[in-house]
């Protein structure tokens, strides 16, 4: 094992090495836990850093490649379970890797969003840490069985911490979410499985199984299965009810890592298993299933535009948000899966961002209506800057990152000449420009006009972490959106081997 | 030469009159109990000792040593090393308001005589002794239930075992009777040679399906499953644990036995049943834990919900079923006797076993309601804990057999069963507490051994999914042979 494979997969270990260096720190000291935390976490974002300049640098060398066989750095690959002959394999493109570094900054802001929790804050980071190893995990298994079991690990914490420091219906949001996510998981077993056996040589790597053509038969019916079950977890429409009560009853460092990454495995899952692996399945389904993303865009949109709590209006825009990935990946061309790539960056910052801020605002004024609010800009400037910036990322303002990863879906998506998709996407700008009725109209009542309650004239100033938390994520935003050729030419080398095989 | 090879199946009965003979030198129960663990610990290091590989028989065939008899006999020492650590409770502290128990001798006694039961069943070649060996692992168990002489519960729940009980037993011995008409001859081979030949015989399809009823009871599938919860409610702490877990093993192993076996020739034939077995076994298993108040009450139907996981992977071909079941069956039991020392420690002494109980457990005790986490996630199956990888290998094998609709079914079962472990999870990590239950919570005093075993079995429960050690050394077993 090469020393960048073992910091690749250092990603994952660190954060469960964390839980366990923090169980002798004294419950007392709260702050001891807290900067332990922060301080992997923070490790973790150079090491990402690291890897990604890295892969940047033998992408560009490498060029883009041939054939189906997607350029994997940094391999590990050891036997694991032999009644199964299941492997341990991590590995890293530029895909993954760009998303282990959307992972490490999203956990480490949002334990510096959740810096003032107010019990068992033990329990609580050891569980933010342990849910962040699995979606590392994710992202770098390249064994169908590893992957599963890192995509599941989420389901462990999730639902202890929605129901433990949630607010609302809490136990019922964490119950719905994790049941929910479950069923997907579910359906997604029983695919890899039939990977496994159909497939019918032995082996669970992603790689090999690209490589064979697996009977039509087998593929349409396993298509579909995989494909919903990751999209459980990605919100598609209908099974996206889990998002808005999960998002708006969790405390604000589980709506980060949730809608900024959790989500992103499920759309990643779609990509890198069902499309990748069943191409056939996905040409002969993709039709129906941009039928869906078309609710999936609009009825979010408009969903939002009559909600005042905050977090229900981000939840709402994220189901939007991802319906713009998938309507990105169903158009089945190339610019389209790169826009879709782009928006799960995209988003998980600006999501991230959002989440954080309603989070810090929350906090102050113990009200996520945005009708109780109003004159918050003028006594919190710093926080309402933060949401007006999320805001705009969100609904593509140019020069953001969410405009080049949407304007990319929107080309791609009219690439693909078939008279639904033409429909489909002149449907979806529709949709992108209501979600600039919602947050302009949220942004507006809360933020501007005079100051409605008193309480809110002298606000706290945000805390060293809350700046550190916004600042780093307008920086990403900012950098994304201001210099996406670098994102743009390292999807190319990591998208390619999907869309050959999706073209074959 | 291969004497030495049953040396540890004579150790254990000898183990098991030796716990009688102390008694009545009247030597102390703890030393007795001492005696006890360390015996069966050094039975289990000598099975340990065995190479794989053997196939040999002796008492003129009637009792055989397989790979999947080793692995089975080492399962069944484990589970009963655990009972005897955890039936330590009930003998010093005792559970729910009832004094401690008497008599904790024959109770050691009538525990390895059960294991030994389970033990003859894997070795048995022939349908007698496998009779011999079912009858060994039960009928201990109908005065073990009884064991709390004052638990008005408990006495309702031993009559139903009883009843109910030997019902399975005279249908098991009809099937039987039925099966050496047709056949001809009470030997496996014989039998399985006989299968073959003729596989649409009217009186072979009446024998082996008295037979599935009757081992139905002991499996608790549905519709033999109704005994359950009212037995498991009302037994001790201990047994309750070993019913399901050794009881329930030692009935799978019976399946597992007959239908790689005798009945290889059939076992297409039979699958359609066997799913439909499971797939009702499994749901009515998941909604019946949905309402329960009880802790023990829940695990009966968790129980019976598991018992349909297991028989799924039966309908798949045998070598991956035996190597799914074994390693699943080993998770099983880490998990469950997990659940049941906590149940134990937060349900001993003047407390309730229920729901109720367990609130605020995670604010007063980080770590046992870490633990219950733990077990009961591993239960569900949601990974990185070893139920999910065990989980994994017996919808593996039913995947092998083709069934994947039925595995979708399944799927949807797993739901409803994390639902189910979700209201537990909840009722430990969630919920607010009364200051009567807060201080009750206060008052738990864990023994050393308590927390020597909750610790090891929570590290065997976090780890032995995931940690190749126990899968791959059962598939390097297994692959010598049957």
């Amino acid at each position: 094992m090469s020393i960048d494979a073992i910091l690749l997969n250092a990603t994952w270990v660190l954060p469960l090495l964390t839980v366990l260096l923090v169980v002798p720190v004294a419950r007392s000291n709260p702050f001891a836990i807290k900067m332990i935390h922060a301080g992997s976490a923070l490790l973790n974002v150079f090491i990402s850093a690291f890897l990604t300049w890295k892969i940047y640098v033998l992408s560009m060398a490498q060029g883009i490649p041939a054939g189906n066989k997607p350029i994997l750095n940094f391999v590990t690959d050891i036997p694991w379970m032999s009644m199964l002959n299941i492997r341990f394999i991590t590995g890293a493109d530029s895909l993954s890797i760009l998303m282990v570094f959307l992972t490490s900054i999203v956990i480490f802001t949002g334990i510096l969003a959740t810096w003032k929790i107010e019990k068992q804050d033990k329990e609580f980071f050891a569980l933010a840490q342990i849910l962040g190893a699995g979606v590392f995990g994710v992202f770098v298994a390249y064994d169908l069985v590893t992957f599963f079991i890192f995509y599941e690990l989420e389901a462990l914490a999730m639902y202890l911490m929605i129901a433990n420091w949630g607010t609302g219906r809490k136990d019922y949001a964490g119950k719905k979410l994790t049941l929910m996510l479950m069923l997907g998981s579910a359906a997604i077993l029983v695919g890899i499985l039939g990977l496994y056996y159909v497939g019918g040589i032995d082996s669970f790597d992603i790689r090999k199984l690209a490589d064979i053509h697996l009977p039509m038969s087998f593929q349409m019916w396993a298509f579909p299965l995989t494909f919903i079950g990751f999209a459980i977890s990605a919100s598609l429409f209908p099974f996206h009810t889990w998002s808005p009560d999960g998002h708006s009853s969790a405390p604000t460092a589980v709506s980060m890592l949730a809608a900024g990454v959790m989500m992103k495995m499920g759309t990643y899952g779609c990509l890198r298993v069902s499309m990748y692996l069943m191409p056939e399945g996905a040409h002969f389904w993709m039709p129906w299933i941009v039928i869906l993303v078309t609710f999936n865009i609009l009825f979010a949109a408009f969903i939002a535009i009559r909600h005042r709590d905050l977090k229900y209006i981000t939840a709402y825009s994220s189901i939007g948000h991802l319906g713009l990935i998938f309507l990105g990946f169903s158009a089945l061309s190339f610019i389209g899966l790169k826009g879709g790539a782009m928006q799960m960056i995209s988003h998980g910052f600006l999501t991230a961002l959002f989440f954080s801020t309603i989070g810090m605002i929350y906090s102050r004024t113990h009200t996520r209506n945005i009708d109780e609010m109003g004159g918050i800009m003028k006594s919190a400037p710093f926080l309402g800057v933060g949401f007006v910036i999320a805001g705009f990322a969100g609904l593509g303002l140019p020069g953001l990152s969410g405009f080049v990863a949407e304007a990319t879906i929107f080309i791609g998506a009219f690439q693909n000449d078939s008279t639904l998709m033409r429909i489909v996407t002149v449907l979806a700008i529709l949709g992108v420009t209501t979600t600039a009725v919602y947050v302009l109209r949220a942004a507006n009542t809360m933020l501007h006009g005079p100051i409605t309650n008193h309480h809110f004239e002298h606000l706290p100033p945000a805390t060293l972490p809350e700046k550190i938390t916004v600042v780093l994520l307008v920086a990403c935003l900012l950098g994304m959106g201001l210099f996406p050729g670098w994102i743009s030419s390292m999807l190319d080398t990591s998208l390619t081997p999907i869309f050959v095989n999706l073209s074959r | 030469m291969s004497f030495p090879l049953i040396l540890p199946d004579i150790l254990l009965i000898v183990l098991g009159v030796l716990v009688l003979a102390l008694d009545l030198a009247r030597v102390r129960s703890s030393i007795v109990w001492n005696v006890s663990w360390i015996g069966v610990a050094a039975i289990l290091g000598l099975l340990n000792l065995i190479p794989a590989g053997w196939d040999r028989s002796w008492f003129g065939g009637n009792w055989n040593l397989t790979n999947f008899g080793l692995l089975m006999r080492e399962f069944f020492l484990v589970s009963a090393l655990c009972v005897l650590f955890l039936s330590r409770g009930i003998f010093t502290r005792g559970e729910e308001g009832f004094a401690p128990l008497k008599y904790k001798a024959e109770f050691i006694a009538s525990i390895l005589f059960v294991t030994f039961g389970s033990i003859t069943l894997v070795s048995s070649q022939d349908l007698l002794t496998l009779f011999v060996g079912l009858e060994l692992a039960t009928i201990p168990l109908y005065f073990l239930v009884a064991w709390n002489k004052r638990n008005p519960r408990g006495s309702e729940a031993a009559t139903k075992y009883v009843l109910l009980g030997s019902t399975s037993t005279a249908t098991m011995l009809f099937g039987i009777s039925y099966l050496y008409g047709f056949a001809g001859s009470l030997r496996f081979h014989e039998i399985a040679l006989a299968v073959s030949q003729d596989t649409s015989s009217p009186l072979l399809w009446i024998a082996v399906l008295f037979l599935i009823s009757g081992i139905g009871f002991k499996l608790t599938l549905f519709p033999f499953h109704t005994w359950a919860p009212d037995v498991y409610d009302g037994a001790p702490t201990p047994v309750t644990a070993f019913l399901s877990v050794s009881s329930k093993a030692t009935a799978i192993s019976f399946l597992l036995v007959m239908l790689y076996g005798p009945l290889a020739a059939i076992h297409v034939q039979l699958q359609p049943l066997l799913m439909l077995l499971a797939a009702a076994t499994m749901t009515i298993g998941n909604f019946g834990a949905l309402k329960q108040v009880r802790l023990r009450r829940f695990m009966a139907w968790s129980s019976i919900a598991q018992a349909g996981y297991i028989l799924a992977a039966l309908t798949g071909p045998g070598d991956m079923a035996k190597s799914a079941v074994v390693f699943y069956l080993f998770t099983y039991a880490f998990s469950n006797y997990l659940v049941f020392f906590l149940i134990s420690v937060v349900g001993g002494a003047k407390r309730e076993q229920t729901f109720a109980s367990l609130a605020g457990l995670t604010k007063q005790k980080p770590w046992l309601g870490a633990a219950l986490a733990i077990s009961l996630f591993s239960l569900a199956g949601i990974p990185p804990v070893a139920g999910f990888v065990g989980k994994f290998m017996l919808f593996a094998s039913a995947a092998k057999g083709g069934h994947f609709a039925f595995l979708a079914f399944v799927g949807l079962n797993t739901v409803v069963g994390l639902y189910c472990y979700l209201q537990v999870i909840k009722a430990g990590w969630v919920d607010d507490a009364d200051e009567e239950t807060l201080a009750a919570q206060n008052n738990i005093v864990l023994s050393g051994v308590d927390k020597i075993a909750i610790t090891v079995l929570t590290i065997l429960v976090l780890v032995a999914g995931i940690a190749p050690w126990l899968g791959n050394n059962i598939t390097a077993i297994l692959q010598y042979g049957p």
